[in-house]
């Protein structure tokens, strides 16, 4: 389990990284944290004749408070988003979420940039950008363009970018929320996640005034269930709500069946994991 | 030396070393990365292999183009069956056995291929990932002949045969009789029975197989470097197979990562590696991938057993039939045979059970998928799951306790040594012991108390037990698998003591992760009456050691510690006899202790050191025939071997909303005879256990209907991690075995005890949704379609 053979570019800047991914005709790949790309070069199910090293680009890390935004660059590793005051402050989901993310040494290394562009369909980052409806920026030959994560996450293990482009940043908006939740079932801890909700709330004079749910593990993408927001927020607060919005939540995906988990299961495990994660959002109103 | 001293020399007899939690010598090294396994064998300028591995299932290889690779880049030769054909003579793992068939075994496929992951072509490079890239440029053309998937669709009339010689895929058929079970079953007061399988495991060593021949062109010689727990029977068969005498084939097992049987039997690789060295006159290596290794190595399980079971009305059981169908993949094993697992399942089927008529029937029928073989308990995981699973079941009938049931159907005290249904003698062992002390740590009582409880919250809380026994440390009266011709029965012990005083202890029992280093030379220390930092153990290295069959069966300590104990008694005596010389002093007066020969209640003594010098240094301290080589090699044969057994309790949670297990409570109480180290028996418990846990709750190679692997990788073949390991509590009863040293082997119980423990705590705490457990792993997803079955029946009793 050997990689075919390829060459390799440590650049120092994102335009002579850009630059080194024209040259190669669309057939280079870029290197973030390597924790998905390496496996991919050693089962020769990636065969790129260069590969783009990032890691040597200064300025590429970092978490920045904008005020009613917060933007990591794309180098940013997994382990610093968990740990960060910042995060956990004004992206509390992402805080909570982040935990779930594979084992130490991989979030020592892992990405932002690499977990958004690897768009793994039960991975936390491309899940959380879709919650929060990030800004993933990306720089390519012809300059900088700002893609949404419904655009940005195409299929399983596949985005919308064009060969020659590379994320350098992802800009999460401050959610205005009472109450949130983040809920995930694995096999083992660090797993990829069998299903996985994100719920946040903001409650108004009367009822709930917004809502934001996003689900993953149970579509070839992550998906914001806009419905199910909507729904929520029409919703009367009771007892019975978190069974209702569980309800709703269900009717919305279609779940593929695969080794780990049925169809059927996922189907039961979200529904579940949707009371859960409800309930705790309802809690902590105030 | 005082006074004392002089009083008591069974004070001094007194073992300082056995039964103390002494930190294993091995591990130093092996924590800071010193440690040398195979694949860190530097032989001068290497070469390389690597396998094209079949994808297909069952395919005639029609043609095999090798052209592209051979003029690859650093590509040194590509070996086909073919090119290799005049190098060995196929090895067959043969038997005594009736109804067997012994398929030959050959290092690379040759006519056509019988499992995904079979060795096709071998390419020979100056490194790895050219050896890799070349294989990308062979192309073999293959005719599908058929998958044959699932065990029960190989025994169907018109199933394609996996073996056209064998004449069936049947490749082993057994039975067990005694009494009339048809007659006891039928005047049984309740019958339980069920349909229980074990589905297939890897037993996933750290380490992955791995080979390095080193080749000696000056005497046309090879040392072959393997992770192979039986160095002694690999060399053998290596030997012969290649018809090169053992002066010129040394192998060595230096440090291996875990084997848990997966490298307890000779490989194909290990052939052509040899093969190999030998053409090319070039040192090779090679190391499995983990795909390679997952695929590739011997899998375990694979069972499905038809039981029932009969008990009067006071919950004695009276009656136990069986029928076993083992999938055993495409090749049996050298040297153990398909036979192994199967067969093991109903020979040790009655367990620790006074059972009175017993039926065993067992089929080992080959199937597309790589051959199963040694796994740490072998068959008794299964065998102690089913036979537990059906006490629970008649406990339940009967409206008896778990607890209780068992107490009236073990072997007590008085009744040993004790033949079973099957034909296995127990010596004397503490069953009941072992259960009542189980019981005892857990809390039985009051962990019921704590289940009514939660059942009254509608919580799913459960309870296990389950008891096993096994043979361990067997000597020569029993082939430790079916009919098979090595002795497995004794093992030797070679201690010396050299020029400069330090002492040597050379094993053949090879050790991949135990901690023999550390056991075996606590043994040493004691009988000889030598310091315990001062004795040397080596082991696996066949220029070095007795010849030996390995490490397996959980027979290391029991043989090579009894080995070890009369090997030491014997230099003791020569030590005493030369220090009489030295000393003037009756041999009978000499007392030897912390490496130092003493005239009892004097002060006069003479240390190892000086011992050695006047035998092998000095012209005239000694006369000529006292002047004997400080050797002692003694080789023990326990003869029928000894019983170890254990009861493990687990006490289970499951959450309804996620089916999940959560294992709350896990209790071991085990009888492994006097204790060499506890530390050590602690920690063989808990990875078994661990392993068991594995087994109950998360591992399954799973193979679709085309004999493809879907598990091949450590994100999809799920194993316990540390969280999902609880803390457990274990406890020792020390019933001194019959065998030197009091010994019983105590390596594989953890993994036979906790699948049934714990598949018995997920069926109690179901039992209020009616839930039957007859299938591990009980992963999530098994749990939660058992759960939604369930639903529509009790919300129909509830209407009625
Ligand atoms: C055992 C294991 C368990 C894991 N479990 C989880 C889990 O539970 N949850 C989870 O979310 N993840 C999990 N991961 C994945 C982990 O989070 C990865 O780190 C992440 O998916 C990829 O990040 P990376 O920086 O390592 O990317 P790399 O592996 O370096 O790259 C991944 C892909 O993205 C491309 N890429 C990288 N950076 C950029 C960029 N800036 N612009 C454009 N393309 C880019 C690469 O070319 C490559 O195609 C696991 C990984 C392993 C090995």
């Amino acid at each position: 389990m050997k990689p075919a053979k390829f060459d390799y570019v440590s650049p120092s800047t994102v335009e002579a990284a850009v630059e080194a991914l024209v040259a190669s005709n669309g057939e280079g790949k870029v290197l973030a944290g390597g924790q998905s790309l390496l496996p991919l070069l050693n089962f020769r199910m990636a065969r790129p004749t260069i590969l783009v090293d990032l890691n040597g680009i200064e300025g590429l890390s970092y978490i920045e408070d904008r005020g009613d935004r917060i933007a990591i660059g794309a180098l940013t590793r997994h382990r610093e988003l968990e740990h960060s005051p910042l995060i956990a402050s004004k992206l509390p989901v992402m805080s909570a979420a982040m935990r779930h993310v594979a084992h130490l040494a991989i979030r020592n290394r892992g990405t932002i940039g690499g977990s958004l562009s690897h768009a793994d369909p039960a991975a936390e980052l491309p899940m959380l950008a879709t919650f929060y409806d990030a800004k993933i920026l990306v720089q390519g030959p012809s300059g900088r363009r700002t893609i949404g994560p419904e655009e940005f996450f195409v299929d399983a293990l596949t985005n919308c970018l064009e060969p020659e482009e590379i994320v350098v940043e992802v800009e999460f908006p401050v959610l205005k929320q009472s109450g949130w939740a983040f809920e995930e079932v694995a096999h083992r801890f660090g797993d990829f996640a069998l299903a996985s909700i994100a719920v946040s709330v903001l409650h108004g004079p009367s009822g709930l005034e917004a809502a934001h749910v996003a689900v993953m593990g149970v579509a070839d993408t992550p998906r914001r269930l806009k419905e199910a927001e909507q729904a929520l927020v029409a919703m009367e607060l009771d007892d019975r709500t978190p069974d209702r919005f569980s309800e709703v939540v269900v009717s919305q995906v279609s779940p593929n069946g695969d080794l780990h988990a049925s169809a059927d299961y996922r189907r039961h495990l979200l529904g579940q994991l949707a009371k859960r994660a409800l309930q705790t959002a309802l809690a902590t109103k105030g | 030396m005082n006074s004392d001293r002089r009083a008591g020399p069974s004070d001094v007899l007194r073992p300082r070393n056995v039964g103390a939690p002494i930190k294993r010598t091995e591990d130093p090294r092996l924590l800071t990365g010193n440690g040398e396994y195979t694949a860190d064998r530097k032989p001068d300028r290497p070469l390389h292999l690597a396998f094209l591995r079949s994808g297909q299932p069952h395919a005639r290889i029609a043609r095999i183009d090798t052209a592209a690779a051979q003029a690859a880049p650093g590509v040194s030769a590509v070996l086909t069956a073919e090119d290799i054909a005049d190098d060995f003579k196929p090895v067959i793992p043969f038997s005594r056995m009736p109804s067997y068939y012994a398929t030959p075994i050959v290092p690379l496929a040759s006519g056509k291929v019988r499992y995904v992951g079979e060795a096709v072509v071998a390419v020979v490079a100056t490194s790895r990932y050219l050896a890799e890239d070349a294989l990308e440029l062979i192309d073999v053309e293959y005719e599908p002949l058929g998958a044959i998937s699932r065990a029960e669709s190989a025994v169907v009339d018109d199933a394609p045969l996996l073996h056209e010689a064998a004449g069936t895929n049947v490749l082993i058929a057994r039975e067990f009789k005694k009494g009339d079970v048809a007659a006891d079953l039928k005047a049984a007061a309740v019958r339980v029975g069920g349909r229980f399988e074990m589905t297939r495991k890897a037993p996933l060593a750290m380490e992955p197989r791995s080979y390095t021949a080193e080749y000696d062109k000056r005497r046309d010689a090879i040392t072959l470097y393997t992770s192979s727990n039986i160095p002694g029977i690999v060399r053998d068969a290596v030997s012969e197979s290649l018809d090169l005498p053992g002066h010129r084939l040394r192998v060595v097992a230096p440090d291996v990562g875990g084997s848990f049987g997966s490298k307890g039997s000779l490989y194909p690789e290990e052939l052509l590696i040899c093969i190999t060295a030998r053409k090319l006159r070039r040192s090779v290596k090679w190391t499995a991938d983990r795909l390679e290794d997952v695929s590739s190595s011997s899998q375990a399980f694979a069972e499905v057993v038809d039981a029932e079971m009969g008990f009067d009305k006071n919950g004695v059981a009276t009656s136990l039939q069986a029928d076993v169908i083992g999938d055993v993949g495409a090749y049996s094993i050298y040297p153990w045979t398909c036979g192994l697992e199967p067969v093991q399942v109903v020979s040790f089927l009655p367990g620790p059970y006074k059972i009175g008529s017993y039926r065993g029937a067992v089929r080992g029928v080959a199937t597309c998928k790589p051959p199963t073989g040694p796994y740490r308990g072998v068959g008794r995981p299964i065998a102690t799951f089913v036979a537990e699973r059906l006490m629970d079941l008649g406990a339940r009938a009967l409206g008896i306790d778990p607890l209780e049931i068992r107490r009236r159907n073990l072997v007590r005290a008085e009744e040993f040594p004790y033949r079973i249904a099957s034909g296995i003698i127990w010596d004397k062992t503490g069953f009941i012991e072992c259960l009542e002390a189980a019981a005892e740590a857990a809390g039985y009582d009051q962990l019921r108390r704590e289940q009514a409880e939660a059942r009254n919250q509608g919580r799913l809380f459960g309870i296990g037990i389950a008891s096993y026994a096994e043979l361990t440390g067997i000597g020569s009266r029993i082939a430790v698998a079916p009919g098979m011709p090595i002795n497995t029965g004794s093992e030797t012990a070679k201690i010396t003591i050299d020029s400069t005083g330090a002492i040597t202890a050379a094993f053949g029992v090879a050790s991949h992760g135990q901690g023999l280093e550390t056991t075996l030379a606590q043994i040493v220390a004691d009988d000889l009456g030598a310091r315990f930092e001062d004795v040397r153990v080596i082991q696996g290295d066949s220029d070095e050691v007795p010849m030996s069959t390995g490490t397996y069966a959980s027979r290391s300590a029991v043989l090579g510690g009894g080995a070890a104990k009369h090997a030491a008694k014997i230099l003791q005596e020569k030590i005493q006899r030369v220090a009489s010389h030295l000393l003037e002093a009756n041999a009978d007066d000499i007392e030897v202790t912390d490496g130092k020969a003493i005239v009892l209640g004097t002060d006069r003594m003479v240390t190892f050191k000086q011992i050695a010098k006047a035998v092998y240094s000095d012209m005239k301290t000694l006369p000529v025939d006292a002047r004997d080589e400080l050797s002692a090699t003694y080789t023990y044969d326990p003869i029928n071997g000894t019983t170890a057994a254990a009861t493990h309790i687990a006490a289970v949670e499951i959450d309804p909303a996620t089916c999940f297990v959560q294992i709350l409570k896990f209790v071991v109480a085990e009888d492994c005879g006097r204790i060499i180290n506890p530390m050590i028996v602690d920690g063989q418990v808990h990875g078994g256990v661990a392993q068991g846990i594995g087994a109950a709750l998360l591992e399954e190679l799973i193979y679709d209907e085309d004999g493809q692997l879907l598990t091949a990788s450590l994100v999809d073949y799920v194993i316990p991690s540390a969280p999902e390991v609880p803390v457990m509590n274990v406890v020792h009863v020390e019933s001194e075995s019959a065998v030197t040293g009091g010994f019983r082997g105590m390596g594989e119980g953890g993994t036979i005890g906790a699948p049934a423990a714990i598949a018995n705590a997920i069926a109690d705490a179901l039992s209020p949704l009616n839930i039957d457990i007859s299938i591990l792993p009980m992963t999530p997803e098994r749990v939660f379609q058992l759960m939604e079955k369930a639903k529509p029946k009790s919300k129909g009793n509830a209407d009625e």
